[in-house]
C-alpha cells in the first residue's frame, strides 16, 4: 500500500531534505573552491576533513529540518507515523540505493578525468539532466498526482537544466555547480510551497480528537 | 463447493469489514501510527475508528497504547504479529478465490 510512503512528502519536508542535500554539497564546493590555491583545506587529507565534517553538519540538518517540522506542525494536524525499518523490501532499497551511489561517485570520478580531454561535457550534462528529469517525472506521477502543479516545478527545472547546460562553461565544475545549485533551490522552494499549502489546507483537530 | 468459493467463505470476517480493512491495511504498510493519522487517512468519525480498532484489538490483531506527546495525550497503534499473518492469509485467500 503505498498510501503510508506517500505521507511522508505530504509536508513537503521529502522534498526540501533533497533541496538541502543539493545545497549542501553546492556549498562545500563552492567553499572549498574559494579558498586560497595553497590553503591545506584545499588540498589531501585536510580537504576530506573538511568535505566530510561538512556532510556531518548537512547530514544533521537534514535530519533535524524535517523531523522539526514533522514534530512541531505535522503530527498535530494529521498524525504520526513511524515507518518499518528492515524487511526484505527495506534492504533491497538499500542496498540498490548504495549500489546506485556508488555507480555515480564513479561516473563522476571518470567525467572529472575525461574533463580535461574531452569537450563533449555539455552534451553529457544534459543527457544526465534529461534522466534526472524522467526520474522526477516518474516520482510526481507515482506519488504527488493530487498536486498538478508539480508538473511545473518539473517544467521550470528542466527548462532551467538546459539553459544552465547552455550557458555555463562546457566543463565538469562549470556545470555541475550551477545544476546542482539549481535544482536544490528548486526541492527546496517546491516542498516550502507543498509545506504552505499543507498548513493553508489543514487545521489541528479539536482536542478531543485524540 | 470448488476451491474458489471455499477461499471466499474462509476469509477472515474480522478483517473483511471494509472499514477493518482499511485500518489494517494502512497498518500493515508501517511500523506504527496514531488514531489521528487514521482518523485522517480513513476520513471515518471518531466513534466508527474506535469501535473498529476495539473490535481488532479484541481479536489480537491491534495493539494499542495510550501515551503522551509532550502534554499531549497519544494513542499509539499497530499491527501485532497476529494481525500480520491473519492479513497476510486474507490477502492470499482474495488472491486465491479471484
Amino acid at each position: 500500500m503505498g498510501r503510508p510512503k506517500r505521507y511522508d512528502n505530504i509536508d513537503g519536508t521529502g522534498e526540501m531534505a533533497f533541496g538541502l542535500m543539493a545545497l549542501g554539497y553546492t556549498f562545500l564546493n563552492y567553499v572549498q573552491a574559494g579558498l586560497p590555491e595553497n590553503s591545506m583545506w584545499r588540498h589531501g587529507f585536510a580537504s576530506m576533513l573538511l568535505f566530510f565534517a561538512g556532510l556531518l553538519l548537512m547530514f544533521g540538518l537534514i535530519l533535524w529540518v524535517p523531523k522539526a517540522i514533522k514534530k512541531r506542525i505535522t503530527w498535530p494536524r494529521t498524525g504520526y507515523v513511524a515507518y518499518r525499518v528492515g524487511g526484505k523490501s527495506w534492504w533491497t532499497a538499500m542496498v540498490a540505493i548504495a549500489a546506485v551511489s556508488v555507480v555515480i561517485a564513479a561516473g563522476f570520478g571518470c567525467l572529472m578525468r575525461f574533463d580535461r580531454q574531452h569537450d563533449w561535457m555539455g552534451l553529457l550534462w544534459m543527457g544526465a539532466a534529461a534522466l534526472y528529469a524522467a526520474a522526477y517525472a516518474v516520482w510526481i506521477y507515482r506519488t504527488e498526482r493530487h498536486h498538478p502543479w508539480k508538473w511545473l516545478v518539473l517544467l521550470f527545472m528542466a527548462l532551467g537544466l538546459l539553459a544552465i547546460a547552455l550557458i555555463a562553461p562546457a566543463d565538469f565544475v562549470g556545470l555541475w555547480r550551477p545544476m546542482l545549485l539549481f535544482v536544490g533551490l528548486t526541492w527546496l522552494g517546491s516542498g516550502g510551497a507543498t509545506l504552505y499549502l499543507y498548513i493553508r489546507h489543514t487545521q489541528p483537530p479539536a482536542p478531543e480528537a485524540e | 463447493m470448488n476451491e474458489q468459493l471455499r477461499a471466499i467463505s474462509e476469509l477472515d470476517r474480522v478483517i473483511h469489514e471494509p472499514g477493518r480493512l482499511m485500518i489494517v491495511a494502512l497498518l500493515g504498510a508501517v511500523k506504527e501510527c496514531d488514531f489521528l493519522y487514521l482518523l485522517h487517512e480513513t476520513e471515518m468519525n471518531k466513534g466508527n475508528l474506535s469501535s473498529h480498532l476495539a473490535r481488532l484489538e479484541e481479536a489480537g490483531y491491534v495493539e494499542i497504547e495510550k501515551t503522551y506527546r509532550g502534554k499531549v495525550p497519544q494513542t499509539l497503534l499497530r499491527l501485532t504479529r497476529a494481525g500480520r499473518v491473519a492479513f497476510d492469509q486474507y490477502r492470499q485467500g482474495l488472491k486465491a478465490a479471484f
